[in-house]
């Protein structure tokens, strides 16, 4: 007798447990089975009143019955979360994630962080300086004589006869010269501008980075060496180089640094006009006549320069066959980098 | 530079050496050839061709369909020219060839029914002139099947040569020559003058005098008598046309070609015009007027050199001569002027003239001194041959101010220390010598030589060693494998400016980057803008005086392109003057200041499957702006401030100050201005002043022991009258909330007829502890009891029911 109604209480404690979902089902099994006044309790007064052969085997089956249960129960109880609602309860795991916004750093910006990090790692501080300029530090100090052609090189907006909006970061290798004293080891990053008519290859404005290097013995063999290092390490271990003479009037001697077009590996593509080669920065030895501007003595020190567009660079590497796209800040072209 | 391969070996001899080597080592020693330009590869499939039958087309009155020969075939071509006639020999473009104007390809073609292969092609389709008149008639001499290039001397390469401004000796194939000569050591053979003079002496024709030696160190001319103005030979048209000039005649072209040989610009007056038969050099002390030889009139500025002649300017020195004095077919007698200016001073010329010429161009960059007479004799000669003239005996040279040739020395151990290498005295000396410096000393440790006149770039040693460098080769030069790093300090002035980047990116905010000019009255919107002098236009006239504008007008695209949805930022300087009428002397005259723009505006969030859609508002913009801000460790140094008023930006506005000073300020975009950027939905901004946030962040100082003992939470809501602001209820409680009372909270605004008229309910959470021990539930009660008290009382509040 006892012994069916074990099979028969358990089996319907199974049947009944899986439809618990909610918290109020599970109190009601719990009640119904486990309470004071539950059947498994009944039980276990039924057992009380069974043939005394029978008891240690009934009773060993009902303390598993009961241990079973009382398993299975606290089981589904557990899935019950605070609200209420059971955990089991089937979610659409396919439907797309709660998001929360994360925006995103201008290419030109991460781009220029990419440089920093490799300059930096090579011993070089970061120094600002400012966009409206005099002449006196973006040209004049700079060996550009008045009424030379030089000036030509770098159409200027002018402010007034002696201020402008300057047309390379280099002033501010001047502005650091006449802060501190040698070794100087720094990058230059800003904002330059050019009066040029805007199209697709040129705009009014773009990005530089500049570094100079001064100290009692650097060579142009040691400015071949760290522009080498940073081109191996933005462009690709395998890239090939070379240093062409060039024309800068704050450096003598002076060299434009071409890597291989990495859009033909040097055969010649639309990118590199043919020539299988992209120029990538200007660079050379600091005029002495800098220094003389500056006070430094150029028998005592020498120093290399450099400079880079940053434009340029995502010209070539992105694909990007507008200028102007960088500056016009449409949403659909933020959200890319 | 256009330059002629062809004419650079008349001056140094290249057998030998594949043209591709020639401009590889052109590039790698400072000549960087941009273009090169085949013209065996241009007029590949172009040969002489002989047209052995023409009759009418029968489908078309202008057109005729002709027989041509090729040598071994003949071949059916239509052609609309109108003087194409029977046994002419003429250029047949055959099947395959790319006709230079236009960048075509011959095909076999069906013309109005009948079929051509081929084409007769005219000059200007050759690209040799721009005649387009009919087909281009060649000499009957040429054997039918000869390829065009060779038949017409079309087998030179053209190279166009970036000339790099220091560099004026480059700009003539002598210049070119002699940096081959240097590189691939071989020989340099300049011509020499071979001059017939007639008996009658150049001062019988001319003289010249200078008043502005300053300005005019030399002048050096030479006439030539009975000359007979014509069309070049063929050889000299080619050889201007071939660098890009339209041959005029055989005096002008002579000088041009001159100019291209030497570098040294010349001009031929026709002597008959000149008054006096004098020339008077002299600078003007008024603004005056001049008509140039092409016609025009030009104002020319006070201190302006000019070429005269007893009575009136003849010529704008060293930028272009004038119409009065040009060489036209009926001048007998010439007199070709070769001088030397200063540049300074041809330059502040064809400035103010807006004209740049070959001649202004070269002269501002130093011609060279010494070269003026050996120019205008070459031109005397060939002029002479090429015009049946006589050149009149002597030569007319005044240098009152001569142009100093200087000595450098240039020292061993220095080469080395700047380039990083040693380079063998041996090799300095040829370097040296083939760019044709002269050694005047030297010794084991150092080489003296004389810099000639045409190299005016170089007075300094370091100069010197620039020339040794790329002549022997920027490859020559190694790469060291380490170098030292000093063990000072490292600055990175930008690195708050990457903390800044960062964490507006967390909070979602893309990054813009504009341009910071613009026109003068979206500047004056926000301060007292800045103009540039010369801007490309009206659009671009004046600088930022905020980062406000810009961020708008970036909006305002975006809204255009479907974009509704913004969250960006900018970090960019704005500048602004002390006044509007401040003009700018020095670097305080005016303020240039790093800010940073958010910009907000459409949803925050879409309509998604777990919630609703969620407008940006004033309260994102404070949000984000407290939660971007609290990622500074500010120490609640700046407080805030809101306006109802607004300004002429914000029609309310939040702001952020520090001991009176404002640090930033933002709010809802007005409608006024809205309107003025073509926007038409709401734009919430906010403006930082990024020097002043750094100067105002500091690095954390000290850590916070973490709470031991739990906190304890208690909350009501209030019915308020609807004015009571949320700020003067938060800071009663917190004031009056008793010492355990930590931190309140509104969570709950609601407004409904229900709670009454103009009433509203606020509801805080308020959050007690105490760092040294655990609450005891009477305490907090009693504390809590108590403030529910005084807020009923203070704001005439009603407790909501519990």
């Amino acid at each position: 007798m006892l012994d069916e109604k074990i099979e028969t209480i358990h089996s319907e404690f199974l049947k009944e447990i899986p439809e618990a979902d909610n918290s109020k089902k599970i109190e009601e099994i719990r009640i119904k089975y486990l309470s004071r006044n539950g059947l498994l309790s009944s039980l276990f007064e039924e057992l009380k009143n069974a043939p005394k052969e029978d008891k240690p085997l009934l009773g060993k089956k009902l303390n598993e019955m009961r241990n079973s249960i009382a398993q299975t129960f606290e089981q589904a109880k557990a899935k019950v979360d605070t609200t209420g609602k059971f955990f089991e309860n089937k979610i659409d795991l396919s439907l797309p994630g709660i998001t929360r916004a994360i925006g995103s750093k201008h290419i030109l910006t991460q781009t220029l962080d990419e440089i920093k990090n490799i300059f930096k790692g090579m011993g070089f501080s970061v120094t600002l300086g400012p966009e409206l300029e005099s002449d006196y530090y973006n040209f004049e100090a700079l060996n550009f004589p008045h009424d030379h052609p030089a000036r030509d090189m770098q159409d200027t907006y002018f402010i007034n006869n002696n201020f402008l909006l300057r047309t390379h970061t280099t002033p501010v290798q001047v502005r650091i010269m006449e802060k501190e004293e040698p070794p100087i080891r720094a990058i230059m990053p800003g904002r330059v501008y050019r009066n040029e008519a805007v199209s697709a290859r040129s705009y009014c404005m773009f990005h530089q980075v500049d570094g100079i290097y001064v100290d009692t013995d650097v060579s142009f063999a040691e400015l071949k060496a760290t522009l080498v290092s940073f081109a191996m390490q933005f462009y690709g271990s395998d890239l090939k180089y070379r240093f062409r003479p060039s024309f800068f009037p704050f450096t003598e001697p002076s060299a434009e640094m071409d890597i291989t077009c990495f859009l033909c590996h040097g055969s010649g593509c639309k990118i590199c006009k043919g020539s299988g080669w992209l120029e990538i920065l200007g660079c050379g030895m600091v005029d002495p006549n800098v220094f003389k501007s500056v006070n430094y003595d150029p028998e005592k020190y020498t120093g290399y320069a450099f400079g880079m567009g940053i434009e340029r660079i995502g010209l070539l590497k992105y694909g990007i066959d507008d200028i102007r796209i960088y500056f016009e800040n449409d949403l659909r072209f933020l959200k890319q980098f | 530079m256009k330059v002629s391969l062809n004419w650079l070996k008349e001056y140094v001899d290249l057998s030998g050496i594949p043209v591709s080597e020639i401009i590889h080592n052109l590039t790698m020693s400072g000549l960087e050839v941009e273009e090169v330009i085949n013209q065996n590869e241009i007029y590949k499939n172009f040969v002489v061709g002989f047209v052995k039958e023409k009759i009418k087309h029968p489908n078309a009155d202008k057109l005729s369909v002709c027989k041509v020969s090729n040598g071994t075939e003949e071949m059916q071509v239509v052609c609309g020219a109108p003087n194409v006639e029977v046994g002419q020999k003429i250029v047949f473009a055959q099947i395959g060839a790319i006709v230079p104007n236009g960048n075509f390809k011959i095909t076999k073609a069906k013309i109005r029914g009948t079929e051509s292969f081929g084409m007769i092609c005219s000059e200007s389709e050759l690209e040799i002139s721009s005649n387009h008149e009919g087909i281009m008639v060649l000499s009957s001499e040429l054997k039918e099947g000869t390829p065009i290039s060779e038949a017409l001397g079309f087998d030179d390469v053209l190279l166009e040569i970036a000339i790099t401004p220091n560099r004026s000796d480059a700009l003539s194939h002598f210049g070119v020559a002699r940096d081959l000569s240097a590189i691939f050591d071989r020989k340099l053979k300049l011509p020499e003058i071979n001059l017939e003079e007639c008996e009658n002496g150049i001062k019988d024709f001319a003289s010249v005098e200078i008043l502005d030696p300053i300005n005019c160190p030399r002048y050096s001319a030479k006439v030539v008598k009975d000359v007979i103005v014509k069309e070049s030979p063929d050889w000299l048209k080619q050889a201007v046309q071939k660098i890009g000039m339209r041959p005029i005649n055989n005096i002008v072209d002579v000088t041009n070609y001159i100019m291209y040989e030497t570098g040294q610009p010349l001009h031929a007056f026709d002597l008959k015009m000149l008054k006096g038969n004098k020339i008077v050099v002299q600078s003007t002390t008024v603004e005056s007027q001049f008509t140039t030889l092409d016609s025009k009139v030009r104002k020319l500025p006070a201190n302006t050199l000019l070429i005269c002649d007893a009575e009136k300017p003849v010529a704008v020195a060293g930028v272009m001569g004038g119409e009065n004095s040009e060489v036209t077919s009926d001048t007998k007698n010439i007199l070709i002027e070769s001088a030397y200016f200063n540049p300074s001073s041809i330059r502040r010329t064809a400035k103010a003239l807006g004209l740049s010429t070959d001649a202004s161009y070269r002269f501002e960059r130093t011609t060279n001194a010494g070269g003026t007479i050996y120019a205008a004799e070459r031109a005397a000669q060939l002029i002479a041959e090429l015009s049946g003239g006589k050149v009149a005996q002597g030569t007319i040279d005044v240098y009152p101010n001569a142009v100093k040739q200087p000595v450098v020395t240039v020292r061993f151990a220095r080469v080395e220390k700047i380039l990083g290498y040693y380079v063998e005295p041996e090799k300095i000396r040829k370097i040296v010598l083939a760019l044709g410096f002269e050694i005047t000393f030297e010794n084991d440790e150092q080489i003296s030589v004389r810099v000639p006149l045409f190299r005016p770039d170089v007075e300094r040693e370091i100069d010197v060693i620039e020339e040794i460098a790329r002549i022997n080769g920027y490859d020559n030069i190694p790469t060291i494998s380490s170098f030292s790093v000093p063990l000072g300090v490292k600055h990175d002035e930008s690195s708050f400016y990457d903390k800044v980047r960062d964490t507006a990116v967390g909070l979602g905010f893309y990054e813009m980057i504009n341009n910071p000019l613009q026109n003068e009255k979206t500047a004056a919107l926000t301060g007292n803008q800045i103009g540039v002098l010369n801007p490309q236009s009206l659009d671009m006239a004046y600088l930022r005086t905020s980062l406000v504008p810009g961020a708008l007008m970036v909006a305002a695209k975006n809204f255009n392109v479907g974009e509704k949805n913004l969250a960006l930022f900018e970090i960019g300087n704005v500048f602004n003057k002390n006044s509007e009428e401040t003009e700018i002397k020095s670097f305080s005259d005016f303020k240039e200041e790093t800010k940073i723009i958010f910009l907000l505006s459409g949803k925050a969030s879409l309509k998604e499957w777990h919630g609703r859609d969620k407008n940006y508002s004033f309260y994102y913009l404070k949000g984000l702006i407290n939660s971007f801000l609290n990622n500074f460790t500010l120490d609640n140094v700046l407080n805030d401030s809101y306006y109802h008023s607004g300004n002429r930006i914000f029609d309310f506005i939040f702001a952020k100050e520090h001991d009176g000073n404002l640090i930033g300020n933002g709010g809802r975009i007005n409608k006024e201005v809205l309107n003025y950027f073509n926007i038409q939905q709401e734009v919430f901004c906010f403006e930082l002043d990024l020097n002043l946030l750094e100067k105002l962040s500091t690095q954390k100082s000290k850590y916070n022991p973490l709470l031991k003992y739990p906190k304890m939470m208690r909350d009501f809501a209030f019915i308020f009258d609807k004015e009571i602001e949320y700020e003067d209820v938060a800071e009663f409680i917190k004031k009056n909330g008793g010492s355990l009372l930590q931190f309140v909270r509104i969570f709950d605004l609601f407004e409904s007829e229900s709670l009454g008229v103009n009433k509203k309910s606020m509801a805080f959470e308020l959050e007690y502890f105490n760092e040294n021990r655990t609450l005891k539930d009477e305490e907090v009660e009693k504390d809590f009891n108590n403030l529910i008290t005084l807020v009923s009382n203070k704001f005439n509040a009603k407790l909501r029911g519990n």
